[in-house]
Formats: C-alpha cells, structure tokens, sequence
C-alpha cells in the first residue's frame, strides 16, 4: 500500500512482518516488532496479510499460495485494501490503517472467495457424462418442483437415456417438508444466478408471506393441470419412490449435502465467478466443481430461523390442505410437508465460512467434479 | 504497441457520459487523427472496468466476462495514441491499477498519461446520493451525510464514496508509479460558467484540440431536483422487493427520473446542507495543498474546486415540500400511463399480427393434401401394424417428427 520509496521504521517493521508470513509465520501484527527491506513494490494491504496469517495457523502454504494472497484484491464493493496501523502515519487523507487482527471475517473472505473463484475457473468442468442412448419404452414423465430434488434425479434419468417428456407423461411434483424446500430454494440460487445472504433472503420471504415459485407446489401442480390435467399430475413427498414412478431400478443421483457454510461460501464464490464466467458455464463450475468438492467438507446443515418458525408451519398446512383438496393423488404422507424440527444451524457463520475457505485455499489443486 | 495511453479513471458526475459519448461517437474521426478509442458499444469501457475490479452490478456483469483484457488487447494492438475512459475506475485498488496499467503497456514503452476529472465536493456529495437513490437506494441524505463523516469509513456507502472522491487517494493509488507530469486533473468550471468551457479543458487534456468533432450530446446523466430525488426515494422503498433490476433500469432510472423528473427545472436544487460546509471546506484545504504540492499537471484551476457558498433558502430532501412531491409524482404517473399506453398498442399490434401468422398457417394447413396426410398418419398409429410402417418410414427418412 505505502509507495517504495518510502522507508521508515513503521514500514520496515511492515516488511518484516510480510517476510515473517511469507516463511510460514503466525505471529499478529500487533506484537511484531522486528524490521525487514522491501519485498515488493508496494506494501500488500492489511486484508491480504491477515488472510496469509490466518492460512499460516492452518498449515500447509505453498509459496505460490502465499504470492497469491498477497497479489490479490477484495473484489467487489466494500473497504478498499488497507493500511497497517502503526506502519504509516495516519494521513489527512485515505482509509484509516488497522490493526489486521480486529479486521473482521467479512473483509477476509472477500479476498478468499476471490482466490477460490480462481482455482474454480483453473480447474474447469469435469468430462461431461456420456448420455446413453434413448430408450423408445421409458416411462414418459416429468420431474418438477423443489429443485433439489427434481434436477439432479432430472439429469441422471437423462444421463441413463431417458429424458422427460413425451406423449402422455406424468407430472411428478417433487417436494419434502417445507423449511427443507426454503432451504433447496436459496441453495439452487446461491449455485445459479445468485441470491442475497441467508437472512436477508428469509426476512424478506417472511415479509411477503410468499415462497419461491418451485417450492409452491400446490401452484407448480396448478400449472401442470391446466395443461395436462389433473389425472396426470402426481405430488411426491416421498423422494425415494421417484425411481419406482419413473421406471428404474437403481436409486438416483441426488444433490451433494451441503452444510450451511458451504452454501454460504459457494454463493459468495458464485458473486465473483459472475465476472470470470458467462452465466451458464458459471451454474456448471458451481454445481460440477465446487459443490460437490464442498460436500466433502461435513458441518451442520441449514434450517428454518426460529422466529420464522410459525409462518413457515402454518404456510405448510395450507399447502397440505389445498394439494389435498384440490384432489391430486400424493405418493408419501401429506404431512411430511409440515416443517420437522432441524437440529442444524439457523444461519452460516462468517468465521465458519472463512475456515472452510481456508481448507479450501489449501487443498488445491481443486478437483474437477466428480 | 500504443505509443500513448490517455487513461482517464473518474471522477462521477464530472461530465464524463457527455465526454464519453463523444469519444464514442466520433471513433471514426477520431481514428483519422491517429486516435484510437476502442469501444463497440458505448458502454465497453464500463464493462472493462467492471471485470478489471470484479465488480457485480445488477446482472450486468455477466456481459463483462473478460472485457478488460480485451480492451487492453485492442489498445495494445494500435500503433499511436488510445483512450481509455471510465469514472468507476477511480475506486481500483492499488494492485488493480498495477494490473491495468501494465497491461496498457506501462513499463513496457508506452507512456501512460493520467487524466482526472475533479469537482468540488459542494456538489459532488449532494450528486453521489442522488446516484445512489437512482440505483435504488432508499437511504436517505442525513443517513448518507452521517456514514461519509463517520471517519471509520466502514460501512458500503462510504467505501463507495470516498473511492471515487477522494482525489489524493485516487491519485496515489493509479499514479504513484507515474511521474508528475504525466498526471492531468481537469477541474470542472462552478455552476453557471461558458458552457463549452469543461470540454475546452477535456480537450486540451485529451489532446483532442483542432480535430473536427460532433459535439451534440445523445448521453447524459441529467440530475434531479430535491424533491424529485426524495420521490424517487419513496419509489425505491415501495418497489425494489418486487422490480428486478432489468426493469428498474429502464423505467425508473431512465423513463422517470432521467425522462421525465429530470426535466422539472423549476423544483429547488439538491444541495449540501449549510452546516456541512465547513467540514467540506477543511478537507477540500488539504486536498488542494497535497496536489500542489505533488506538481501535477492541472487543466483549469484548482480553486474550482472550493464550490460555491452555502445556499440562502436549503431544501432538505429528507423533508420535501410536499406539494412538490405530489407535483413530481404526478409527472411521474402521466409518464407511466403514457408508456403504459405506448405498450399496449406495441402489444395489440403483436397480437394482431400473431393472429395473422396464425391463420395463415391454418390456411396452409386446410390444403387437401395435408388433411389427407394427417389422416393417413392418424389411421396407422391405430393399429400396432400402421406405427410399425410408419416407424420404418420416419426411419428411412431420416428424421424425426415425433412430438419430443
């Protein structure tokens, strides 16, 4: 950040702290003392710094890695890169300089999911799985709904040569209880177009009282029957019949089981990835890179806020009630759709999210999709 | 190779879309005099700037994907002068100028020249809210005033803000590496001046003197009036749960505050509140004495940039005259039904030909010969014999015309 020329003892004292990083160190600004010559052209900023420190507690750093984080800018809007407190006077002008240690969580994962974002484009898209040949006596059907459960069985079934439609197909309206569908729904966006934060998505859901279009199934099966009719339109609340409706033997793919940090974290890799990627391919890296290398990652899943407890019970009875009075025939016990009581998180944490992009910062290369 | 760059990074509201969309316009002539202003659509630059920062902006990023290195290729790939030009580049970090700069070039034989455009914090603040409430903010002035003077500078609002305003910062993050010489501020003149007189300095600045330009504005970022700003506030509160960005753009931003509110010249100005002046006043001292000091080239004077004393009557948005309001809003709603109107026409039009097409297909489809077909194919598919013949049939011609 401080321009080379500039050389006293608060900037070297800086420089030390940059070498004591790049070997590995783990020691915090604030106690630093010792000096060091200039390393670069500039000072890297306090977020990049921290962000190397804190990957030095981990283990592992690669000198590469560290060049990396230290080259790297926070992306998008938010505190530009920062000044070492006590490393520069404090100007009339410009940010004001920080002690690295109080930054918080937020401003190092910006960086981070900026350095992953990367790893995901350099690793690209695993080999797209050869289609099998088109069987002319499949099941004619369709898959729609909680999107969580409907795409990944969508595209396996496809995969296995039978694609949906078809004369006379059955609409399968796939569904689980309903906190698990709000949950599907800001998953199945964080990995496509993008969706706000957790909370900010739930409260606005909870102001409007409304639910994201695939997760209302009595209105996704109101679509299907008005044209194909009622006859033809299955609820399914039971996912592990789906195979039996559709004509298969063996189970099918489902989506990874990502805990809430790492839904988190693919959403904010998913804000950045929207600069590197066009929006089709940046979907394929999010779902075929990175969320299934995420699920290897185990940690608790994501649930309803207890505040919001009660609109999303009472929500779901009315569902219930209309799919059962609207007189479609339902595979699975109706009141599966009421909400289960989730022993999860209600929300990711930051400090959660930036552990599991450090992991991921050090396990590199990334894999391609599996 | 570029022999030159003129790289110009900001600042907003300093009369950049007007210079912009002449550059733009006039690539041609431009190209004449050995000046290339690489761009195929007026936005390039913009979307340049986007990748090169990583910027998301409302969906419009994902046409940014790779514009940066594109744009740097084209301006390495001409041999003379290139211009590079946007005002949200002023808030790059360092490391994102390093970046820009080498891959224009710097360091490498190409002399980069820095250009700034710069004006008076009296009026650059009142206009950065007003942008902020155009690209749906509901914050208001006092809240806005509060979080820029917060020294913290913590929240996103005031990031934003004093990155693309804070001139000695901006300068020191794009023009460290640079000498003096090469770095151009161009004020822009106080509020009633010659009109010509910021694009004279744009010119000399640019380099452009004596080349033959089209100087009739199609772009421009029009302002709004106080209550204006304060209705389109309201606007934002009421609607931004239900309007997607692509529809906010074109019909809040350009058909009601740029169209239709921008137009109401008569409403009282947004302003800087009086009791805000002094403040403005010291850090404009310091900005001044720091320039100075650092010997940059400056097209204009840096005076401008004090702005003008506090106004006698402030018309504080946060609470608008409310007959003013209304005034506003009903512009607002004639300019809705108005386009309201204009769509269904567009839509009755497109049905009524929709319906031709149609007919005309069915006329097509009444010919004897296709009712014969369609019967023939109707009778085979009922016996298990008929779907056997006409599968070998589909076969044998090779495609398919089964229903997918």
């Amino acid at each position: 950040m401080t321009p080379g020329p500039e050389d006293t003892p608060g900037v070297r004292r800086a420089w030390g702290w940059v070498a004591h990083l790049l070997s590995g160190g783990t020691t915090p600004w604030r106690v630093w003392t010792d000096e060091g010559r200039p390393g670069g052209r500039v000072l890297p900023g306090a977020q990049q710094l921290e962000l190397l420190r804190r990957l030095n507690l981990v283990g592992g750093v690669t000198p590469e890695l560290a060049t990396r984080v230290l080259e790297a800018s926070a992306p998008g809007r938010g505190r530009p890169d920062l000044e070492l407190e006590g490393s520069v006077d404090r100007l009339a002008f410009g940010p004001p300089p920080v002690d690295p240690g109080d930054l918080p969580d937020d401003e190092l994962l910006r960086v981070a999911t900026s350095l992953i974002a990367d790893d995901v484009v350099a690793a690209g898209l695993p080999e797209p799985r050869r289609v099998g040949t088109t069987r002319p006596w499949r099941t004619r059907y369709r898959l729609v709904g909680d999107p969580l459960l409907a795409d990944p069985r969508r595209a396996d079934l496809i995969a296995r040569g039978r694609p949906p439609g078809g004369r006379g197909s059955v609409i399968l309206v796939l569904g689980t209880d309903l906190g698990s569908m709000l949950v599907h729904a800001w998953t199945a966006r964080s990995l496509a177009e993008g969706a706000p934060a957790w909370r900010d998505w739930f409260d606005s859901l909870a102001r409007s009282r409304t639910v994201p279009a695939r997760a209302d199934l009595p209105r996704v099966a109101r679509f299907w029957t008005d044209r194909v009719g009622i006859d033809r339109v299955r609820i399914v609340l039971e996912p592990a019949l789906v195979p039996r409706l559709v004509g298969v033997r063996r189970p099918l793919a489902t989506a990874p089981d990502l805990s809430a940090d790492a839904v988190d974290l693919s959403r904010r890799v998913g804000q950045v990835l929207g600069l590197l990627a066009e929006p089709a391919r940046r979907r394929a890296l999010l779902h075929q890179t990175l969320a299934p290398h995420l699920a290897t990652h185990h940690g608790p899943g994501l649930g309803v806020p207890p505040e919001h407890a009660a609109w999303v019970h009472a929500r779901a009875e009315r569902m219930r009630d209309g799919l059962l009075r609207a007189g479609y025939a339902v595979h699975g016990d109706p009141d599966s759709l009421l909400p289960v009581d989730h022993v999860g998180a209600s929300e990711p944490s930051d400090a959660g999210v930036l552990a599991l992009a450090l992991r991921l910062l050090l396990e590199k290369p990334l894999e391609k999709g599996k | 190779m570029s022999k030159r760059v003129i790289l110009h990074v900001g600042t907003p509201k300093t009369g950049t879309s007007y210079l912009q969309d002449v550059l733009f316009r006039n690539r041609r002539v431009l190209a004449g005099a050995g000046i290339h202003y690489p761009a195929d659509r007026f936005d390039g630059h913009f979307l340049a700037a986007l990748d090169l920062m990583r910027l998301p902006w409302g969906g419009l990023e994902a046409e940014a994907v790779g514009a940066w290195d594109r744009l740097a290729a084209q301006v390495r790939g001409h041999d003379g002068t290139s211009i590079v030009s946007h005002e949200i580049l002023a808030t790059a970090s360092r490391s994102q100028a390093g970046r820009a700069l080498t891959s224009l070039g710097h360091g490498d034989g190409t002399e980069v020249h820095l250009v700034l455009s710069v004006r008076d914090l009296v009026r650059q603040i009142p206009a950065e809210w007003q942008e902020n409430v155009k690209h749906r903010s509901t914050i208001t002035y006092g809240a806005f005033l509060d979080q820029i003077k917060d020294p913290r500078r913590e929240s996103r609002i005031a990031t934003w803000f004093w990155g693309v305003q804070e001139l000695p910062d901006i300068l020191n993050r794009w023009g460290h590496d640079l000498p003096p010489e090469h770095i151009h501020l161009v004020t822009v003149p106080p509020a009633g001046g010659a009109q010509q007189l910021l694009w004279k300095r744009f010119s000399i600045a640019f380099g452009l003197d004596g080349i033959d330009l089209d100087l009739e504005a199609e772009r421009a970022n029009p302002s709004l009036g106080a209550p204006e700003t304060a209705l389109v506030r309201r606007i934002n509160r009421a609607a931004n749960q239900q309007l997607a960005p692509s529809d906010y753009r074109p019909l809040v931003r350009e058909l009601l505050a740029h169209q239709t509110l921008s137009r109401r010249g008569r409403s009282p100005r947004l302003a800087l509140p009086p009791e805000a002046h002094p403040w403005v006043g010291e850090i404009t001292a310091s900005w001044i004495t720091e320039i100075e000091r650092r010997g940059y080239d400056v097209v204009g004077d840096l005076s401008d940039l004090v702005g003008a004393p506090p106004v006698l009557k402030y018309a504080d948005p946060d609470h608008p005259n409310e007959r003013q309001v209304s005034g506003a809003a009903v512009d607002a709603i004639t300019a809705l039904l108005l386009e309201g109107a204009r769509l269904r026409q567009s839509e009755e039009r497109l049905q009524r030909e929709l319906h031709d097409t149609q007919v005309a297909l069915e006329r097509s489809y009444l010919r004897p010969t296709y009712r014969w077909r369609e019967k023939l194919v109707r009778r085979l598919q009922s016996g298990r014999l008929g779907r056997g013949a006409l599968k070998a049939y589909r076969r044998a011609r090779g495609r398919s015309s089964r229903p997918a």
